[in-house]
């Protein structure tokens, strides 16, 4: 069964006039990794907020259509229960911190303070996502000593330890470095392996193209395509998309000026397959120009 | 830079819980009110410098006793010269003229002062504020009470560090924050209002932040740390309840 | 939909925006303090944060950022401050009152709310400092006028109601006026998530 699904979503910020968010439907699977993509203010992080009901009962404003995520309905659901069950990280690792604890262990307990969890069963826990994440030797840090990496991924051990089966994640390597960037990636695609559901707004589509099972692509508001990587950039490298939203990222575009397309249909998206595929087509080539 | 005045170390009154610290400033304040004779409340004040001895935060304790002298001082000065009481003069300075009537009670007044100063102390110099908001808490003070404590503690901090950066950046820009009172008062507002500006933005993120992390949530807190009461709290809270019935029936009784 | 509904100042809904403002209107109290130190001008400018709060989301939670202003520092910095906590409260209701109900649409609005909380805060802090210290305020300038008046035989409740208002009134007129200012520039979009804070989720 699906974990998450959303049917006919539409949003409206208060004070404004045009939707935000304009029919989005899709659902995922348990242990899906879905990339959200588009331009800027094409309702990205509108959407993220939605999936734990931020969008409507923090902004208010007007819902339409149904999200229900791990079988609670989020538009009848506070966000305080709904925080158990969908973890959400932001892109700013420095305003996630709560401000009010000393130490990055302290900082994790945080949630699983004010949800009121037994002591006995917190202390695994924390100690669980820490190490998880690798953060167990900086445990005794304070939050606001940690780099812009090492914030994001105390950001994703803090809601990790409510132990939620959805994780959203909106552009949280937005502020990082190369380095902190594949640190967050490596982490997700890990929790991903272990069943819980990833759901990441990004611009960097060769990230997601490499590690998202499916990408969602939105454009002010409306949902213009949904598939899996290769089936989405080989539509927008071929144009296929209005307003192309997408870009495609530059293997996709070369392979596709080249020609080379995958033996199951549509354009490489990642190195390694642009590698793989234009090795048997040089490899064709040379064997035609030998004769 | 901190805003608390909290001195860490390991001596008696540090290892008191926090509640029996607040019991002991609770008690103090009641009995500077309670005790109307000067020598009473130097009495006072004298138990209050063995406790804070004692808890070695006796240092700190003197600088802020020391930070509020001028107060100590107008007392004495305004009142030596102008309380409606005043009929025997004690010291002439030409025409300056103190009164002993006056005098006594600006002293008293200072008295009140630096006993109340010391009764808060005794809590707030040997509680890590973080340990005292979370025994409120056990005890049923929300649980937004206690965040807000706890944040007003690391905000300030970080607050200070960036007027500090504005400041610099202002006065790169040649902005002038010396000279007549009508420059300095054009300063505040291009100092403050950046930092004022950014701050009030930035709750936007951290109560969203705040809300997917359960701060909203209804149920009773837990807490990561157990609670502990050392052994001789409950002599020390005996000794509190003691001193307080003692001192009111002296006052009633004795006129202390 | 049925029209808007129209919400009252005295709701007592607090979003945890509202929460997280307190801690950073008390921030700003601070800093205000701490500017108008270094810069040496003659007022307190202590409760700027207080009075934005106030402004931005209603009379509870500018008296609760009041109140918790006073409560911080009287336990941790500054015991004497605790003692104060009934000023702090009052300037947070008055603000938060006459700010829903339009004192702060206009610069002369703000001036002359700015008059009001000076008064305000004057009526409170007299009798906490008649019991206190005598009716003194331990303020310099407003302590010479009360020697003076008590010297040429006023009554103390009097000297020190006036003691008290030379230093409120230049004071809290600096403050409200300072708060508007910021409170202009604010994003239109922060004002109105605090101002919609109470408002209904509507259905599409
Ligand atoms: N708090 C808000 N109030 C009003 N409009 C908003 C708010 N947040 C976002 N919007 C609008 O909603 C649309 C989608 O924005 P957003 O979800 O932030 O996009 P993205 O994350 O893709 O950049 C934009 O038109 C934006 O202006
Ligand atoms: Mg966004």
């Amino acid at each position: 069964m699906a974990v998450v699904e959303v049917d006919n979503l539409r949003y409206r910020y208060p004070r404004q006039t045009t939707l935000a968010l304009d029919g989005i439907s899709f659902t995922a699977e348990a242990g899906e990794f879905i990339g959200i993509v588009g331009p800027n203010l094409s309702g990205k992080s509108t959407l993220c907020h939605a999936l734990i009901g931020l969008v409507p009962h923090f902004y208010k404003g007007a819902i339409g259509g149904r999200v229900v995520v791990a079988g609670l309905d989020v538009h009848a659901t506070p966000v305080a229960e709904m925080s158990r069950r969908v973890g959400l990280v932001f892109q700013n690792p420095f305003t996630q911190i709560t401000g009010a604890k000393l130490t990055v262990y302290e900082e994790v307990a945080f949630g699983l303070e004010y949800t009121g969890v037994p002591r006995e069963e917190m202390v695994p826990r924390i100690e669980e996502a820490l190490r998880l994440l690798g953060l167990w030797e900086l445990r005794d840090r304070s939050p606001f000593a940690l780099s812009g990496g090492q914030m994001q991924r105390l950001a994703i051990a803090s809601v990790l330890a409510m132990k939620p089966q959805v994780l959203v994640l909106d552009e949280p390597t937005s502020q990082l470095d190369p380095s902190g960037t594949r640190e967050v990636f490596e982490a997700v695609a890990a929790l991903c392996r272990q069943g819980i559901t990833v759901i990441m707004a990004e611009h960097k589509i060769e990230l997601l193209a490499e590690h998202a099972d499916r990408l969602l692509v939105l454009h002010q508001g409306r949902l213009v395509a949904d598939g899996t990587p290769r089936d989405v950039l080989s539509r927008a490298v071929r144009g296929e998309l209005e307003n192309e939203p997408a870009p495609a990222p530059p293997v996709t575009e070369a392979a596709a000026a080249l020609g080379w397309t995958m033996p199951e249909g549509g354009f490489p998206v990642t190195l390694d397959e642009a590698v793989a595929v234009g090795r048997a087509v040089m490899a064709g080539d040379s064997g035609a120009d030998s004769r | 830079m901190r805003v608390s005045l909290y001195v860490p170390a390991d001596t008696w009154l540090h290892r008191l819980d926090p509640m029996t610290k607040l019991l002991m400033a609770a008690a103090g304040v009641a009995l500077t009110f309670v005790l109307a004779r000067i020598e009473s409340g130097a009495v006072l004040w004298a138990i209050f410098f063995t406790v804070l001895g004692t808890g070695r935060v006796l240092r700190q304790a003197g600088s802020v006793f020391a930070g509020v002298g001028i107060i100590a001082a107008t007392f004495l000065i305004v009142q030596g010269l102008v309380h409606p009481t005043n009929a025997t003069p004690l010291i002439i300075l030409g025409p300056v003229v103190f009164y002993k009537e006056g005098l006594l009670i600006g002293l008293r007044l200072a008295l009140r002062l630096y006993n109340i100063l010391s009764a808060t102390l005794v809590l707030v110099l040997a509680t890590n504020p973080a340990d005292l908001t979370e025994a409120l808490v056990r005890r049923g003070a929300p649980a937004r009470l206690g965040y807000v404590i706890m944040s007003v503690l690391q905000i300030i901090p970080t607050m200070v560090a960036q007027s500090a950066a504005i400041a610099d950046a202002q006065r790169s820009r040649g902005m002038e924050t010396e000279g007549s009172l009508w420059v300095r008062v054009k300063a505040f507002l291009p100092l403050m209002g950046p930092l004022v500006t950014s701050s009030l933005i930035a709750t936007e993120e951290r109560a969203l932040a705040l809300e997917v992390r359960g701060f909203g949530s209804s149920a009773r807190p837990t807490f990561l740390k157990p609670e502990v009461r050392p052994p001789h709290a409950g002599l020390v809270r005996i000794m509190c309840v003691l001193t307080l019935a003692a001192g009111v029936a002296g006052r009633l009784l004795l006129g202390w | 939909m049925s029209a808007q509904r129209k919400t009252s100042p005295w709701s007592m809904q607090f979003s945890t925006l509202t929460i997280v403002l307190i801690p950073v209107a008390i921030g700003i109290n601070y800093v205000g303090k701490l500017i108008a130190a270094a810069l040496k001008l003659p007022l307190w400018l202590d409760s700027i944060g207080t009075v934005l709060a106030a402004m931005l989301a209603g009379p509870w939670v500018g008296a609760i950022s009041g109140a918790a202003n006073n409560v911080i520092f009287g336990l941790t910095a500054d015991p004497i401050s605790f003692w104060y906590l009934i000023t702090s409260i009052a300037i947070g209701f008055v603000v938060g009152y006459l700010a829903f109900t339009g004192w702060v649409s206009s610069f002369g609005r703000a001036v002359a709310l700015g008059f009001i909380v000076g008064i305000v805060a004057t009526v409170v802090s007299t009798p906490i400092n008649v019991i206190l210290w005598e009716g003194q305020t331990g303020n310099v300038w407003g302590d010479a006028l009360y020697a003076y008046l008590v010297g040429n035989g006023w009554p103390i409740w009097l000297a020190s109601f006036l003691d008290e208002l030379v230093v409120d009134i230049p004071d809290k007129l600096a403050t409200v006026i300072v708060s508007y200012l910021i409170l202009r520039a604010l994003p239109e979009r922060l004002a109105s998530l605090f101002a919609g804070g109470r408002d209904q989720v509507e259905r599409l």
